[in-house]
This record gives structure tokens, sequence and C-alpha cells, in this order.
């Protein structure tokens, strides 16, 4: 058996997951550490997946503490299938579809504000306020509560941890105030509805109806899962783009090229590193036996490396972009923001090249991401670049 | 030439109607829905080939007519 327990919080993530990533594989695809297990290959994460009866999300997520469920996520069938039939069809491409001309109006007027001006950092001038201002507009609240609503999610997002620990007061503040305008907002909605996703979750009648609890609940999760994990993402792809200019001007001479790229960073740096179940009883997963009432961390980063499933495991390689990745989950639990945030990515960089083709890295940065922690994403990303002609 | 896609395995990735519309459509929950019976056209057979290896869920499968 094992002669030391597994450590992921001495995993180097700092400046390098493959590095980060390399010390989940090599513990091995079944793994033990303190408190929890670890599956770190495709097919042991997959079994989960596939397993929901065995592999509980909603005992799972009880040790958040979450005041409220955290729907969908943090529940299991037959809950789960009721909430997923309703939210699946507000996410789906063709509703997302109707929204991209207003996303792209969107992202263009953010980049427009720093094109002319020869220098930007992706994370706070971008990463932070697109993903926000999508969210806004998908649930029909002002955008004018943009910098509140970012102040309240980044608190809430730094005070979270790999390890669970008693919560500050700044933690406890943002998260009072959150739900204080939350709930207002939930309530002016009943009263005044309009065409927006919020208001459509609240239309709903008779045996679909949701309780107020679940409607907070949902945008609680929407707002803890589906933000920083995007404004992660936004960072991760334009590092890779800016640290490697071939890449980038393939991508600029072939905008066809911009989904491969999205999906391979996609696969690579993974915005939610590791995804908590909950053992229902004894289960055996790759030869290996997990005890029941076991906490198991899916470890999607190190199983998008899975040297079974990638030639080039640990290379961005656009030829093996159209291969399926792990990175929004899978099973009954896959992300249910999986096709807005892919969108999202997809107009970024659309919008970002048109403007602005050639940039690096501003001298001296090292983009680094802090871990352990709930959600990897880069800290700052500053660029230099020669300033857009304004338009 | 046939696909399939097993609902049973599908999650709604949306990756086979993304990358190979020729052989697949997008339903209103945002599932993949394979184009009429399934039958690929001839000439399509790498499209086919791309669906399989896209599909995260391994949902996605090739049969013989």
């Amino acid at each position: 058996m094992s002669q030391q327990v597994f450590r992921p919080e001495d995993a180097p993530m700092a400046l390098d997951r493959t590095a980060g990533w390399a010390h989940f594989r090599n513990a091995g695809e079944v793994v033990q550490g303190e408190g929890a297990w670890f599956l770190t290959s495709a097919d042991a994460v997959q079994y989960a997946h596939h397993h929901p009866e065995l592999f509980s999300s909603a005992r799972a997520f009880d040790m958040l503490g979450s005041p409220l469920p955290l729907i969908p996520l943090a529940t299991d069938p037959p809950a789960h299938v009721r909430y997923r039939r309703v939210l699946d069809p507000m996410l789906a491409p063709r509703v997302i579809n109707a929204m991209e001309d207003e996303l792209r109006r969107q992202i263009s007027e953010l980049i427009d504000a720093f094109a002319t001006s020869g220098s930007c950092d992706i994370m706070t001038d971008v990463a932070k306020l697109y993903p926000t201002q999508v969210f806004l507009t998908l649930f029909g609240m002002p955008l004018s509560d943009r910098d509140q609503f970012i102040r309240w999610v980044t608190t809430l997002n730094e005070g979270a941890s790999l390890v669970g620990s008693e919560p500050n007061p700044e933690v406890l503040q943002a998260a009072g105030e959150l739900f204080a305008y939350l709930q207002g907002f939930v309530a002016a909605k009943r009263a005044d509805p309009g065409e927006d996703m919020l208001s459509r979750v609240l239309a709903l009648s008779g045996d679909d109806e949701w309780t107020d609890e679940e409607v907070l609940g949902l945008c609680f999760l929407f707002t803890l899962a589906g933000l920083d994990t995007v404004t992660a993402s936004i960072g991760f792809v334009m590092l890779h783009l800016a640290r490697d200019a071939e890449l980038r001007r393939r991508v600029v001479t072939d905008p066809s090229l911009v989904g491969p790229v999205i999906e391979e960073v996609l696969r690579l740096e993974l915005p939610a590193p590791l995804n908590p179940r909950f053992t229902m009883e004894d289960v055996e997963v790759c030869g290996q036996r997990i005890p029941a009432g076991t906490i198991v961390q899916l470890s999607v980063g190190a199983a998008n490396r899975d040297p079974l499933r990638f030639a080039h495991p640990d290379e961005i390689d656009l030829d093996q972009a159209d291969r399926g990745h792990l990175s929004f989950g899978g099973g009954i639990h896959r992300c249910l923001g999986s096709h807005l945030a892919r969108r999202e990515l997809r107009l970024v960089v659309e919008e970002f090249h048109k403007r602005i083709p050639d940039y690096e890295m501003a001298p001296g940065a090292e983009p680094r991401v802090t871990w352990p922690a709930g959600t990897l994403h880069l800290q700052s990303l500053p660029l230099v670049f020669t300033p857009a002609a304004a338009r | 030439m046939k696909i399939a896609i097993d609902v049973s395995l599908c999650s709604g990735h949306g990756r086979c109607y993304a990358l190979t519309p020729t052989l697949f459509v997008d339903d209103e929950r945002g599932f993949g829905q394979v184009r009429g019976d399934g039958t690929v056209p001839p000439g399509l057979e790498a499209d086919a080939e791309r669906a399989v290896r896209s599909c995260p869920e391994h949902a996605v499968t090739i049969t013989d007519a």
C-alpha cells in the first residue's frame, strides 16, 4: 500500500500546471490523501461521473456549509433530474445564439476601452468584468451593479480554500450582502418579471414551481461557480496566446482555429481543479477499494492529461483539439454553463484579435496562480502591444 | 455506415453538432441528435469518425448499416 500520504497542496501549480498535475498523476490513478481520495486518470474520473448513485454530489458539498442548496450542482437524482430538465433549455446553444449580438457588443466595448492605450491587464480589464456582465445580462440584473458584484464574489472565492477552514468575518459579511441583494432581486422579479432566465425560473408553476430557497440557491451557485471559472479560462487562453507567438499568428491568420485553441487550453488549464463526491457505499475504482463515507476528489486536470487519451498530453496540439476532454465534468453533472462559457471565450478571442493582433507579456511579468485554491486563476496578466487606431 | 448516440451516456456536451453539423443537430435542451436515421452519406465518413473522437462520454458510435 502507499508509503506516504498524498499531499495535493504540495503540487507545484503556481507557474506551471504541467508540473502541478504531474504531481497528481505520479501519485497513481486512485490515491489516498489526508481526508480525501483522489481520482487522477480519465477512466477513474469517468467511472465516478457515470455512477452518481455511488458518488453523491449532495453529500459532497455538505462540507462547504453553504446556507443554501447549491442547485443543481450539489443535488442527486431524482431532484437533480427535475432541476436540469428546466435549466438545460435555458442555457442551450440556441438560446445563447439569440444573445450573441449583445454579448459581442459588450466585449467589444470592454476591449475598446484600452485598445488605443498600448497596454492592459487581461485579468482586471477583461476577465473579471466580462463574465459578471454576461451573468447580469442573463439574469436581467442591471449592469451598473457589476463592480459591487465582483467585490462580493472575489471576497467569497478568496475565502474558499482546498482545505476547510473557519470563514473570516469579511467572507461572512460578503455572503450576507450578496444573499440580501439576490433576495431583493428575486422579490422584485416575482413582482415585475422580464424576459430573462431568472424570470423564467420564477414563472414555473404547479409541480415545477421552485421555492424561494431553491431560486436563491441557483443564483448563489451561478455567482460562485459561473463567474470565477470563466474569468480563469479567459486568462489562461490569453496567457497561452501571449506566450506563443506562432500560435497567436496562426489564430489571427485563420479564425477557424479559435475553437481548437480554446479547447486545448480548457483541457490543460482547469479553473475548477477538483470536483468532490461522497461515496455512498464501498466502491471499487480501477481495482482500488474506497470505503463508504469518503470524500473523493475528481482530479480533472490530471485526467485531461491522461496519456492513454492524448498523444501529446501536456502540450497544446491543435490536431488533437477535437478529442473530448473533461473540463466541463461529465455524466449528469456536466457543467450547465458549458455552452455559454465556450461562447464567451470565443467572443473574447475574436474581438481582442480584431483590434490587437500582436502583443506580448509585459516585461518581467510572471503570471502565477495561487495554490491550493478552490479556483485556479491567474492573479494578473499584463500585456503590451502597439496601440490600435482609435475606432 | 451508420452513427448513433447512446442516450444513456450522452450528457449534452454538444461537441457532436458543434464539430460535425453535417451529421448531428442540437435539440432544445442542447443535447445532440443524429440527422435522419443516422446513415452517413458517402464522403462524410471522416466526420463520423471525428464525432466519435469528440464525444467526452464516448456516447457516439459507428455501426455498419
